[in-house]
């Protein structure tokens, strides 16, 4: 029943407006979303265009602290759907939404956004010496033992690399306060990590392109 | 001619990489002239000049191989004769099987090639349909197959066993090993021996419950499970670790934990990266168990944790526990048993020549463990800086050496017995321990902690021949980065062996004097092997260099040969 009303870009924005202003609100919009009765043929996609509210019609994120998801790898996704669900995670726009995503759906949704392609944010290059204070940081820690060479991530791995920067670098933070609790093991690593050093790899991975590294192999 | 079957080789590549953007996970081309391996054949590789038959070379793993063209007077002419470039530009561990003139390599992502082993070109190439849920230490590795009767054998990186036909690459069966949404998967190569294909798990920074299973070569179906924590895993609060060296341990702490959140063993690790050794007169196996979890935080986790860090044998028929040996009790470095057990003959501490196990240590030392009763025989001067073990972590985080990649990772040794050397590549990498508590989260990475590099200390390797009649160090060669991808030696007087920088290197095995060396191009990170083909001797690496350590990467097999 909400579909039709969301069709258009204002609609779209005004209701991703109101969820930001409110919780409850959000979970109003978020159960009546994701209600069967909005179903057409491809419920899936169907299902994900109102995702696009927040995370953007071409994967363009609408506000800077909001994650890319398309391309995204899909058992990170997956992990994500289940923890925002189970309360693991938590975040005032995405808990009420994931509470009214059917538990049938949420491979069907993961699978669906990691095959889109991930955006071009245009985020502009790390200076020479910040990029090479995050390299040092990433060889410290072992980033790369897990998101891999290019940041690319795998499986229940995220991808970073040109990842929205002030969602990289809340992230990382919250990680390090354990305000996101679903990680204990990048909770440790962040918290092994100066304020500075997390401020410097944000502005280094938000950048980085990474399309001719990708699918070698994976 | 070398230019031309290089070409070949890489045009072969090509077109399959052309063909990948719309072909099925599984490609054949026109088949492998694949021979059926036998069981006695698997028994006598030891002997065997022309094939490669384990991943360690044979049952006892020594890495030794009985060809000798290739020898000390002619090395310095060893040149490539074909170079395979794989689909996949990422970390390579495989080593090369070969089995009459068939070569199967597995790449990261868990690919798996048939290739002519004498002129490089595919017969085939399978590329697992990889399951979303994926969770692994360390790379998307994986270190090779095993062959058995007319079947190859894989394990993915998310755990699943995988028979294929031999001839075509096709998937004759598979099986789920474990769940990896819980932080199981696969990067070892199996083990077939008796109509059983063997098989360990990663998981040690996920807080599995480690385990090494048989399953049934030809259906695939469980055998027996042998879980590397048994239900009381406290053991016997051992203050020190096998040299005898105090761990600080807070023994009334972790009994006041034990009363009040019992034994950890369903999450407390354990793992088993590497391939067990085989006494086939005895029908017991060997191998090393990994770390706990939580890594670096041992108040959760009260005891000695056993069976991790530790040498276990079990019967082969049944999976029955035999025997143990804890290396470090109740481990806050990471410091594991990983690289793989090699069964020698060595003396014993009168004199007597007795049935031994030996095995690197990441602490750095080999150890020599009697295989009757897994019981010390002796330990090796340590090939690495031991610089302040065993210090605790802290909050603030507190340096020691080895580093958390140990003195000796998951590299396999190799094991000279006509001079009674072992060969094992070593990491000198300064970091600094720093432990923090968090609950079991069901999956998720669970180290217990952080450990850093020290970026501003040098990072360097060795390559270490040790004499594991003695313990002593025969010889020793620095090299300009932590060592990691293992050893070869042959009859003909050589060992071999791979550098980050892209270096391959045949040393003098008596004496560690460097007689060839040839430039890879990527990090050469996987152990070496070797096989003949038509009467000509080869020697075949990987380089594709290392997530783990973050070596170049790069998608190469070359095989070498002397004309």
């Amino acid at each position: 029943m909400q579909c039709p009303v969301l069709s258009t870009t204002e609609a779209r924005d005004e209701a991703m407006f109101r969820s930001i202003r409110l919780t409850a609100p959000a979970a109003v919009v978020a159960g009546l979303l994701f209600s069967t009765t909005a179903l057409a043929d491809d419920p899936i996609a169907e299902k994900a265009k109102l995702c696009a509210t927040c995370h953007g019609e071409q994967g363009v994120p609408t506000q800077k602290n909001i994650p890319v998801i398309w391309g995204q790898n899909e058992g990170y996704l997956i992990f994500q759907l289940r923890d925002f669900k189970s309360g693991a995670r938590k975040n005032d726009l995405m808990s009420p939404i994931a509470a009214g995503i059917d538990p049938n759906d949420i491979n069907a949704f993961a699978a669906y956004f990691s095959k889109l392609k991930w955006p071009n944010l245009q985020q502009a290059p790390a200076p020479a010496d910040v990029a090479a204070k995050a390299q040092a940081t990433a060889a410290s820690v072992g980033c790369p033992g897990c998101h891999l060479a290019y940041f690319q991530g795998d499986g229940t791995t995220a991808r970073l690399a040109g990842q929205n920067h002030d969602y990289l670098l809340k992230t990382m933070n919250d990680f390090r306060d354990k305000t996101r609790g679903n990680n204990p093991g990048m909770s440790d690593l962040m918290n092994a990590t100066s304020p500075e050093d997390i401020g410097a790899l944000a502005q280094y991975l938000a950048a980085l392109q990474i399309d001719q590294y990708l699918n070698q192999g994976n | 001619m070398v230019s031309w079957k290089v070409r070949g080789a890489l045009t072969g590549a090509l077109v399959l990489g052309f063909a990948g953007a719309t072909s099925p996970a599984w490609c054949a081309d026109a088949g492998a002239p694949a021979a059926p391996v036998s069981q006695e054949q698997l028994n006598a590789a030891a002997g065997d000049a022309n094939n490669f038959l384990h991943t360690n070379g044979n049952y006892d793993q020594t890495r030794y191989f009985p060809g000798k063209q290739i020898n000390t007077s002619n090395v310095g002419k060893l040149h490539p004769a074909w170079i395979f470039q794989t689909e996949v530009k990422e970390s390579l561990e495989t080593t090369p099987i070969v089995v009459s003139g068939v070569m199967y390599v597995t790449t990261s992502f868990d690919h798996v090639y048939a290739i002519n082993a004498k002129t490089g070109e595919e017969y085939w190439h399978y590329k697992h349909a990889m399951g979303p849920i994926t969770t692994y230490c360390c790379g998307p590795n994986n270190r090779g197959v095993a062959v058995y009767d007319d079947k190859v054998y894989l394990a993915t990186l998310d755990a699943k066993l995988i028979a294929l036909d031999a001839k075509t690459g096709a998937i004759a069966w598979q099986t789920d090993i474990a769940d990896p949404s819980l932080g199981y998967s696969e990067t070892m190569a199996p083990t077939a021996v008796n109509g059983k294909i063997l098989i360990g798990t990663n998981g040690g920074e996920y807080g599995i419950r480690g385990f090494v299973r048989a399953y049934d070569a030809k259906t695939g179906k469980l055998i027996w499970n042998f879980d590397t924590s048994p239900e009381n895993s406290v053991g016997v609060w051992a203050k020190t670790d096998a040299t005898g060296r105090d761990m600080h341990r807070d023994i009334e702490a972790e009994k006041a934990q034990l009363a009040k959140a019992g034994d950890p063993y369903k999450t407390v690790g354990g793992g088993v990266w590497q391939n067990p050794s085989i006494d086939l007169k005895t029908n017991r196996i060997y191998f090393v168990v990994g770390n706990p979890s939580p890594d670096l935080d041992g108040a959760i986790r009260p005891g000695d944790n056993l069976y991790t860090e530790s040498l276990v044998s079990v019967d082969l028929d049944t999976g029955k526990y035999v025997c143990h040996f804890q290396f470090i009790p109740h481990d806050v470095w990471d410091l594991d048993a990983v690289s793989p057990t090699v069964l020698v003959d060595a003396k014993d501490k009168d004199g007597n020549v007795v049935p031994a196990v030996i095995h690197g240590n990441k602490i750095g030392q080999v150890f020599v463990n009697s295989r009757k009763d897994c019981s010390l025989i002796r330990f090796s001067e340590p090939m690495v800086s031991q610089e302040g073990t065993w210090t605790l972590p802290t909050a603030e985080g507190a340096r020691m050496l080895p580093g958390a990649n140990g003195g000796v990772e998951w590299s396999p040794m190799a094991v000279n017995p006509e001079l009674g050397l072992t060969y094992a590549v070593n990491l000198h990498q300064p970091m600094t321990y720093q432990v923090q508590s968090s609950p079991y989260p069901g999956g998720k990475l669970w180290l217990g902690g952080a450990f850093k590099v020290i970026a501003t200390e040098e990072s360097f390797g060795n390559v270490t021949a040790v004499d594991y009649n003695t313990g002593k160090i025969a010889w020793q060669v620095k090299t300009p980065l932590p060592m990691m991808g293992g050893a070869l030696t042959t009859a003909g007087g050589l060992m071999f062996t791979g550098e980050g920088t892209g270096w391959f290197r045949a040393y003098d095995a008596k004496d560690g004097k460097v007689l060839w060396s040839f430039f890879a191009g990527a990090g050469v990170n996987a152990p070496p092997a070797s096989y003949s083909v038509d009467g000509k001797q080869y020697i075949v690496v990987g380089a594709g260099g290392n997530t783990q350590i973050d070596f170049k990467r790069g998608n190469n097999i070359i095989a070498f040969t002397v004309d």
